[in-house]
């Protein structure tokens, strides 16, 4: 028993089997047992399963990035009004949130890497910026498919297909396009992480990184690029909220950057740099999103619902670190 | 010039605080003071001040929009506007900044109460009027009170579901926040217009104003329940991500939807576009506390406290503006 | 008897580490314990500690049994640990280290001036009587860090003294300084328990000698009763000819390799000040140049400054065939084929949660990932030959480095310098903290490596094995090379003596 629990993907995977237990108990009438139920589940995970795997890389240099969820309000509001205001093809307009989004992100790197400032602060002041930057493209309002005209009254312009794409499912509606690209941006993060020699170097950082230096690898390099492709899935994850809401909001992803380290962390992804990898973190998605979506099916209240997710929060990290020390 | 006006001010100051009333328009009982100081010093042009508590929400940023909409009318007034960013000891220090420099009027939409009625008065004692938009402060020390009743709204929602439904049928009632007293009294009245009914409420959830949580908490409803025939929410963003969810899941044509707050690109577009089966504007008061700020700063008396009148919006009356409710 | 261990048992996860062993400690007595790396000095001493509990056996002092259930426990009964990994915080100052746990108060505040007073009392038997005792401790050097905690241990008047490694970042005058203060500590009643694996020290402190391995007691003998042959003998297990195997001379044609020349390194927080200044040197083809000083005289610098550690800080010239410029950075360097053991392993050289072929392939990883994508398997076919040949033991490349002993992680290190196929290696402090055993093994590649050609650049501590290994021995006095010795010319003294520097010269 102690062997089974001593690699973090099976802590994982067994706080992940608990709350499936609870969800199973606390079914709602047999709603837990829905496929409906699953795949909605899996729609509503993945702006916060796509952060997550950014953060993922960034956490395994020893840093973090507090900076994603602005960048995804940055990146639904530079979409929408690109798309839908602006009139750009779909693929301009995907590009261009993109590139807004990474440009965030390596910013955020260049503060980093380049002039050595701590990861907290540089994140959290692009947290700030960016947020700024998403209410000024915006106007502080939330851009939608009613476009005002210049006297004053609103007009209705059709969603542009690629929204409505982005918003739809596949397979006769059983999967998300979200659920998909999620799904595609952690088989990325794997292939970088665990095949690629730049995902070598971002565990070698992490681990020590005067070793590192020592050993030629290009430390500011690797970090720019991790901050940059944090930036770039957050803007992937705003194309998504934005797809979701029909509109781009300035005030969207407030606080979804604590979500994503959480679930990083509870995979079991060490904050300490180094160690962990993205399949833990999905393991640590699917445990806080199943939670939430048994606390919703079973309509528990917005306070009883908050202490519930954070004790278990703790629990489970408590529980990920308690089998570390052994 | 800016100078002139604030030494101006200063001496009315100067003068009231000696006792010496010299105000033109006089007092009404009680010492509610309801006049400026401007007019006595033949001024020409005014500068309000703005104080919001948040532009976050989309209902407040047309606030701030009606209120600069009314103001632009009148070329002899400026208005300076500050937004707190939900933050109460900055709304408070706000209101420091435009006493200290001396604003002709104030208009303040407080985030609480308690925090913000010494400031409030203090400014209010200093000379300088106050009209004070949509939430309250305690006491009497302020010019005029314009606000809506979101009980009596509330109420007027649930009739019209106990209408449009024939008095019976299942509903799904997505609540903005219980710990918020908005919340709260739409919640009440909703349920005292739906009382007496055979109409049921199956599933209430706390969706924090938010649309994306609102498309969460739905798609658990309508996973759970296979019946649904309408959907209020306490907001018209909660009724349109209901709204998305129930069309991801193709069921939004078996049931309605009814919303509030009544926004022109919000609430109103979405009756138009038939999302939305009816919305009842909030409305913001925008126009309405300019319309007083004029009548105090030429000297006229005003009443202690407006109730704002309330609109619908349905299919049938949309393309005429609404139907005022009584 | 001042301090009795009876039948100590100890097991990890069901795998035993100590087999009831037994410690007898007299007051007036230094204790030497011997053993290899793993042979479980270090749980017992733990366990001495309040760190880890015995399954099973007792512990007396002064007759008394005691138990030992946290480290606070250990302290009470009077038993101070110096640990090998130092403990002290390098963000407080000296002062507030030294009296961590028992300041010195006056009306519930501490009484900086009385603390100062005692801080410099403690302090002046090491020589350190002068320094600034509320500066931060990191910034001091490494050596002055040690002795500060060495001073913690003792100012607590314990009756037990454990030193695990104390010298190891120390300079042989810093030694004698220790073996003084230890002298008087035991003329005070104390009894200590001292861990090294340095056989010059051993038998310079040493009354007694316990020798362990592989978790069991092997021998405990007076120290003038068990000859340094018979003491690695008891430690390896096995017959070791000789000391330091000293490598084939070289060859008396060799050609000259490289001639540095105004190699300086800038002061990164003084101005105007040098770490070191305009040092210059030649060394010959397939050439041991040993680098030797006390601590602070930029032995360590010398070798960053060649490996572009220092960036634009670092400037000089280096006249050779294939390293046309001073390296700016390690990626130059390693171009360069110049290749670096640093002496830390643990902070500036492996990655420990990475594997032994992760870590050996780090440098040259391009070699490894064509286009980017890794080979694993060509990683663990390079790592694999290097576990052979170098003798590395582990479970395999995959294997992560943390698990691994000293000595193997050092060798892994090594491997990882070799995998450069570099015409110049430094290596600093190459055998530090390794046992006995594996240092051997570590003297063999050094000789093998200088066959094949490979130009080396050694710093260690220990003078025997740089009087072994060195064919010249260049002595640094602050930041200046002040004597270069040859072979014949060189012996302890010698070394000393120009390593002091004008200071034995007014002394």
């Amino acid at each position: 028993m102690k062997k089974f629990f001593a690699h973090p993907a099976a802590r994982a995977l067994f706080a992940l089997l608990l709350v499936m237990i609870i969800g199973s108990i606390f079914n709602a009438d047999e709603t837990f047992f829905k496929w409906g139920t699953h795949r909605d589940t899996l729609r509503q995970m993945s702006t916060y399963g796509i952060l997550a795997c950014g953060m993922t890389v960034v956490i395994i240099t020893g840093g973090i990035d507090l900076a994603v969820g602005s960048v995804l309000a940055l990146s639904a509001v530079l979409f929408t009004k690109l798309s839908i205001h602006y009139d750009w093809p779909p693929a301009a307009a995907v590009a261009g949130a993109l590139a807004g989004a990474m440009a965030a992100g390596f910013l955020s790197g260049t503060f980093t890497a380049r002039f050595g400032v701590q990861p907290f602060i540089a994140t959290l002041a692009m947290m700030v910026f960016a947020r700024g930057m998403a209410k000024w493209v915006s106007g502080g309002e939330k851009v939608s498919t009613y476009v005002q005209q210049t006297d004053g009254s609103f007009s209705y312009e059709e969603p542009p297909a690629i929204m409505n794409f982005l918003n739809s499912g596949l397979f006769n509606n059983n999967i998300a396009v979200v659920t998909i690209l999620f799904a595609i941006s952690a088989l990325v993060t794997w292939v970088l992480l665990s095949r690629l020699r730049w995902g070598r170097y971002l565990y070698a950082i992490g681990g020590n990184e005067e070793a590192a230096r020592l050993s030629a690898v290009p430390v500011r390099a690797v970090k720019l690029l991790a901050y940059s492709y944090s930036g770039l899935l957050a803007g992937l994850a705003g194309l998504c909220q934005a797809a979701q809401e029909m509109q781009g909001d300035p005030e969207a992803g407030v606080s979804y950057e604590l979500t994503a380290i959480a679930m990083v962390v509870i995979g079991g992804t060490s904050l300490m740099g180094g160690r962990g990898g993205v399949g833990l973190t999905i393991v640590g998605a699917l445990t806080i999103s199943y939670l939430e979506k048994i606390l919703s099916i079973n309509a528990v209240g917005e306070a009883n619902r908050l202490m519930l997710t954070g004790a278990i929060i703790v629990g489970a990290v408590l529980f990920q670190r308690s089998q570390n020390n052994a | 010039m800016k100078h002139v006006f604030a030494l101006t001010a200063t001496m009315a100051v100067g003068l009231l605080l000696s006792g010496c009333d010299q105000r033109p328009g006089g007092t009404s009982s009680g010492g509610e003071t309801t006049t400026g100081t401007a007019s006595a010093s033949g001024k020409t042009s005014f500068v309000i001040g703005m104080s919001q508590c948040n532009l976050g929400e989309p209902w407040r940023v047309q606030m701030n929009a009606d209120v600069k909409k009314a103001a632009e009318a009148h070329p002899e007034l400026t208005v300076e506007f500050k937004d707190a960013q939900n933050d109460t000891l900055k709304q408070r220090a706000h209101v420091e900044e435009f006493a200290r420099s001396g604003v002709d009027l104030l208009i303040i939409s407080p985030k609480e109460a308690a925090p913000l009625t010494q400031p409030v008065a203090a400014a209010f004692d200093q000379g300088i009027p106050v009209i004070v938009l949509d939430r309250a402060v305690t006491g009497d020390k302020f010019t005029q009170f314009i606000g809506a009743d979101n009980k009596k709204i509330g109420k007027a929602a649930g009739e019209h579901v106990k209408k449009i439904l024939g008095g019976k049928g299942k509903v799904v009632e997505l609540k903005g926040l219980m710990t918020s007293t908005p919340g709260q009294d739409r919640h009440a009245g909703f349920r005292e217009g739906i009382a007496g009914s055979e109409i049921e409420v199956i599933f209430e959830a706390d969706m924090n104003w938010l649309e994306p949580d609102a498309r969460k908490e739905m798609e658990s409803a309508l996973a759970r329940f296979p019946e649904i025939d309408l959907v209020f929410a306490h907001n018209d963003p909660g009724a349109h991500g209901a709204w998305m969810a129930a069309k991801a899941a193709g069921r939004e044509g078996q049931m309605k939807f009814v919303g509030i707050d009544g926004l022109p690109q919000e609430g109103q577009a979405y009756v138009k576009q038939g999302v939305l089966d009816a919305t009842f504007e909030y409305p913001t008061g925008g126009q309405e506390a300019i319309d007083s700020a004029l009548k105090v700063l030429n000297g006229e008396e005003i009443p202690k406290t407006v109730t704002l009148k309330s609109k619908v919006y349905t299919k049938e009356n949309i393309a005429s503006g609404g139907e005022v409710l009584e | 008897m001042l301090l009795q261990m009876s039948d100590i048992s100890k097991g990890f996860f069901g795998i035993p580490v100590l087999h009831g062993i037994d410690l007898h400690l007299d007051a007036g007595q230094t204790l030497v314990l011997a053993g290899e790396n793993g042979a479980g000095k270090s749980t017992l001493m733990k366990i001495l500690g309040g760190v880890h509990s015995p399954d099973s056996g007792s512990i007396l002092i002064d007759g008394q049994p005691v138990i030992l259930r946290q480290p606070l426990d250990a302290e009470r009964a009077g038993i101070a640990i110096i640990h090998q990994e130092l403990s002290v915080i390098g963000a407080m100052s000296v002062q507030d280290n030294l009296f961590l746990g028992h300041e010195i108060t006056r009306l519930g505040m501490v009484n900086r001036r009385d603390q100062g007073r005692r801080a410099q009392e403690l302090l002046r038997p090491f020589g350190l009587g002068d320094i600034d005792t509320s500066r931060r401790l990191e910034t001091f050097p490494i050596a002055v860090r040690q002795l500060i905690e060495i001073a913690r241990a003792t100012s607590r008047d314990a009756r037990v003294i454990v030193m695990d490694e104390p010298t190891s970042s120390l300079a042989d005058p810093d030694v004698a300084k220790l073996v003084q203060i230890m002298a008087d500590m035991k003329s005070r009643g104390a009894g200590i328990i001292f861990i090294s694996h340095k056989m010059s020290e051993i038998y310079q402190v040493a009354d007694q000698i316990m020798v362990m391995r592989d978790g069991r007691h092997v021998a405990t003998s007076a120290a003038a009763e068990m000859s340094p042959q018979a003491l690695i003998t008891n430690l390896v297990g096995r017959e070791l000819t000789g000391q330091i195997p000293a490598p084939p001379p070289l060859e008396a044609d060799a050609p000259e390799m490289m001639k540095v020349s105004g190699l300086s390194v800038a002061s990164p927080t003084l101005p105007g000040q040098w770490v070191i200044q305009d040092v210059g040197f030649s060394v010959r083809r397939g050439e041991i140049l040993g680098f030797s000083g006390l601590q602070g005289s930029g032995c360590s610098d010398v070798f960053h400054a060649l490996y572009g550690s220092f960036g634009r800080r670092a400037r000089g010239t280096i006249l050779s065939e294939t390293i046309r410029s001073l390296p700016r950075s390690p990626r130059e360097a390693i171009a360069h084929r110049i290749a670096f053991l640093p002496a830390d392993r643990k902070e500036s050289g492996l990655i420990l949660q990475m594997s032994v072929a992760q870590n050996i392939t780090l440098p040259t990883l391009p070699k490894f990932s064509p286009g980017g994508w890794l080979s694993n398997g060509d990683e663990n076919r390079c790592a694999g030959g290097y576990i052979e040949a170098l003798r590395i033991r582990c479970m395999g490349p995959r294997q992560p480095v943390r698990f691994l002993s000293g000595g193997n992680q050092q060798k892994v290190l090594l491997a990882r310098c070799l995998e450069t196929k570099p015409i110049l290696l430094l290596l600093d402090e190459p055998t530090r903290g390794v046992d006995v055993g594996a240092k051997h093994e570590i003297y063999e590649l050094i000789s093998q490596i200088r066959k094949q050609g490979t130009t080396i650049l050694l710093i260690t501590t220990e003078l025997p094995e740089m009087l072994g290994l060195a064919d010249r021995i260049c002595v640094m006095h602050r930041g200046h090379i002040s004597n270069v010795l040859s072979r014949d010319e060189a012996t302890q003294e010698n070394i000393l003596a120009a390593a002091m520097g004008g200071e034995a010269q007014s002394a």
